[in-house]
């Protein structure tokens, strides 16, 4: 008889999913989190996508710990000298929201408290040091040499998930499946970023930026979100292009980006209150591990759950999302008293018609065109150049869009073929 | 006997206000007192000794009787009440006191040398005269022996090393040992077990005895105190004459003459 029916490994959105919905239906549930308190070992960029949660706390719009809800959203490319951007802005958002900011300390500890009050036990403070296995299933983790027992355990340690290696059910990261994340939380009063941000009440701006003025080939990607009183920024770096630059450093990049003459408008005199730097889950569908096994499951970002095309990067939705369905599948599984691989795989069949595997399913490849030439240098020059030559009034007589188009490509060394290509790609894969 | 207190390394004080800023600060066991309890845990870990943790707080205080119990504290027990709260170092001591003598017999009362949240070192020595029993202060090292308690006390121009019959109150320097891990086996136990939460009835003590109308200190002022404007500049050799003109005109540097 196992001490617990199942056992969770860490408190993120995705574990604390999954703890709060077995315990809510009265499975014994233990979940142990490496961070004291939780949320202070976790990092996201910031923006919670979707109505998620409301499957296991129904009220969450109201009770959890949201900043802004998203009102306007920037796609913007940035060169040295400019910036072009799509800025959408609606009121749409304001009657259905669409995503809201938040910090994950307060966030993440919240989730965990809802656990806890469903009635699982949450212990912080402490890493599991492996999986407990035992004919070729897992019957619980071991922490300091002793066994907790389990019928299942549930894998949600991010996307560096220690555990979940050691035991051979993930691969090792590497430069395709996973970035750098850095990211700083500035302070700069609720007055300060309505008026820059141009916000009113608890609208929220949320920003995702192509950083071409990078020198060498580094690719990355700059992000910029609004909190009630604070904003959230920081880089996704792509890791094969920082390997090829050896010179180059995240936080360079970084500072970079913090510079950028139409950034650091939009920061100047905030006070630094919280830096920190992470992995970023990067992996496409084809990188994604088996989400479960002899008595264990994988959740979040364990299970390859995030996701990017280039204009909105998600993962704490899908990490809710995986886990309330692990949490689904332990309960029927529980009922049966059969947590076999065989009975587990009901997780994946979840999982398959969820919008967690089939966007990464439908949008397969992306990230190729995503951290494409064409992308973080071609696109932006091309858009420089163009706009740069039709708005400025140099007293000679004006020439065609196309004709200025012809001659940015030229300088941009891209040649059209190349471009039309990838073009068609980009289209097809966003 | 060990308090929470704010995790000194994360104080962030709130400019505009001055306020401690606690929202963004978590609480922790005051590191001196993980030392006490260390001391303590290596007495039970030679003899049959029964360790049990008091403290005084507001119920936040749960994390720190959950985790010394996690480290090997057998019975955990919080005087918590509102009538406690706003308590300066004498009521504190006279609470702590009073809730060990409700335990009932004790050997060593063991304390951190002081909180990092206060700095005072009163409370262990004021609970000692309350219960009018011997204390050694500062030890960095405590034996227990056939009724005797040695201890190494750290002074400034040496070590002293003293011996007593118990009871006895021992504080223990901050960092005088490496405090045990709390495992995940020990934590779920403790959950499991839990702590006390003793009320001023519970620890047999008057309301106005305690809190902030047994504190016999009284706050008149409190002042924060202003920083003195500092600058950068470079300048290069040829500048330096002028630099230091600048300096002795500002009065941040005087001529001396003999």
């Amino acid at each position: 008889m196992s001490e617990f029916d199942v056992i969770v490994v860490g408190a993120g959105p995705a574990g604390s999913s999954a703890a709060i919905k077995m315990a809510s239906q009265g499975l014994k549930v233990l979940l142990v989190e490496r961070g004291d308190p939780v949320g202070s070992k976790n990092v996201s960029g910031g923006i919670l996508w979707g109505n998620d949660l409301a499957a296991i706390i129904p009220d969450w719009e109201k009770s959890a710990p949201l900043e802004r809800y998203v009102e306007r959203k920037v796609t913007s490319f940035l060169t040295g000298d400019s910036e072009i951007a799509i800025d959408f802005k609606t009121k749409k958002f304001q009657e259905k929201k669409t995503g809201y900011s938040v910090l994950r300390t307060r966030l993440d500890s919240f989730l965990a408290r809802k656990a806890a009050q469903a009635g699982a036990m949450v212990v912080t403070g402490v890493t599991v040091d492996s999986l407990a296995m035992k004919d070729g299933r897992v019957i619980g983790v071991v922490n300091e040499g002793e066994t907790i027992t389990a019928d299942c355990v549930i894998l949600a340690e991010g996307p560096n998930p220690r555990v979940a290696m050691a035991a051979g059910l993930v691969g090792k990261p590497n430069d395709r499946t996973v970035g750098i994340g850095v990211k700083h939380v500035y302070k700069l009063g609720e007055n300060v970023i309505n008026e820059r941000f141009n916000l009113r009440g608890n609208a929220g701006f949320a920003g995702e930026y192509v950083l071409s003025f990078l020198e060498g080939d580094v690719y990355a990607g700059g992000f910029l979100y609004t909190n009630k009183d604070t904003v959230s920024m920081g880089v996704v770096i792509n890791m094969a292009t920082l390997r090829k630059n050896g010179n180059t450093h995240s936080f360079d990049i970084m500072e970079k980006f913090a510079q950028h003459p139409f950034i650091s408008s939009l920061v100047e005199g905030g006070q630094l209150q919280e830096y920190s730097a992470h992995f970023v889950y990067e992996g496409g569908y084809e990188d994604m591990p088996r989400a479960y096994g002899n008595g264990y499951m994988l959740v979040g970002d364990t299970a390859g759950f995030s996701f990017s095309n280039g204009m909105i990067l998600q993962g704490m939705n899908y990490a809710i999302s995986s886990g309330i369905l692990a949490g689904e599948a332990a309960i029927e599984a529980r009922k049966d008293n059969d947590f076999s691989a065989e009975s587990l795989s009901r997780y994946q069949k979840k999982l398959d018609n969820s919008p967690a595997v089939l966007d990464k399913k439908n949008f397969q490849g992306i990230s190729n065109v995503v951290w494409s030439p064409m992308v973080h240098r071609a696109i932006p020059a091309l858009l420089e150049s163009s706009l740069y030559s039709m708005l400025y009034e140099s007293g000679k007589p004006k020439k065609h869009l196309s004709q200025i188009m012809m001659k940015s490509l030229k300088s941009s060394g891209m040649n059209s073929k190349d471009l039309m290509v990838q073009g068609y790609r980009l289209m097809r894969r966003m | 006997m060990v308090k929470q207190v704010p995790d000194s390394q994360e104080v962030v004080i709130d400019p505009v206000t001055m306020n401690l800023n606690r929202s963004l600060t978590r609480n922790v066991t005051n590191r001196a007192d993980e030392n006490a309890l260390e001391a303590a845990l290596q007495i039970k870990d030679r003899t049959d000794a029964h360790v049990t943790v008091v403290s005084m707080g507001p119920p936040q205080a749960e994390t720190t009787m959950i985790e010394c119990l996690a480290r090997g504290a057998d019975r955990a027990i919080l005087a918590s009440d509102r009538f406690f709260g706003g308590a300066d170092t004498y009521p504190t001591g006279l609470t702590l006191a009073a809730t060990i003598k409700a335990i009932g017999k004790f050997d060593i009362i063991f304390a951190g040398e002081e909180t990092s949240d206060s700095s005072t070192g009163h409370v262990g020595p004021g609970v000692a005269e309350f219960l009018g029993i011997d204390q050694i202060t500062y030890a960095s090292k405590v034996e227990y022996k056939d009724g005797f308690v040695t201890a190494e006390r750290e002074l400034e121009d040496g070590t002293e090393v003293v011996k007593v019959p118990t009871p006895v109150l021992v504080t223990v320097l901050l960092n005088s040992n490496v405090p045990r891990r709390q495992t995940l086996r020990r934590k779920i136990d403790a959950i499991r077990q839990g702590f006390e939460s003793w009320d001023h009835d519970k620890v047999g003590l008057q309301p106005e005895w305690v809190g902030v109308r047994g504190s016999p200190t009284i706050v008149r002022k409190m002042r924060p105190i202003k920083e003195k404007e500092r600058a950068a500049k470079k300048v290069d050799i040829a500048g330096i004459p002028d630099l230091v003109k600048e300096l002795y005109q500002k009065g941040v540097i005087k001529v001396e003459s003999d």
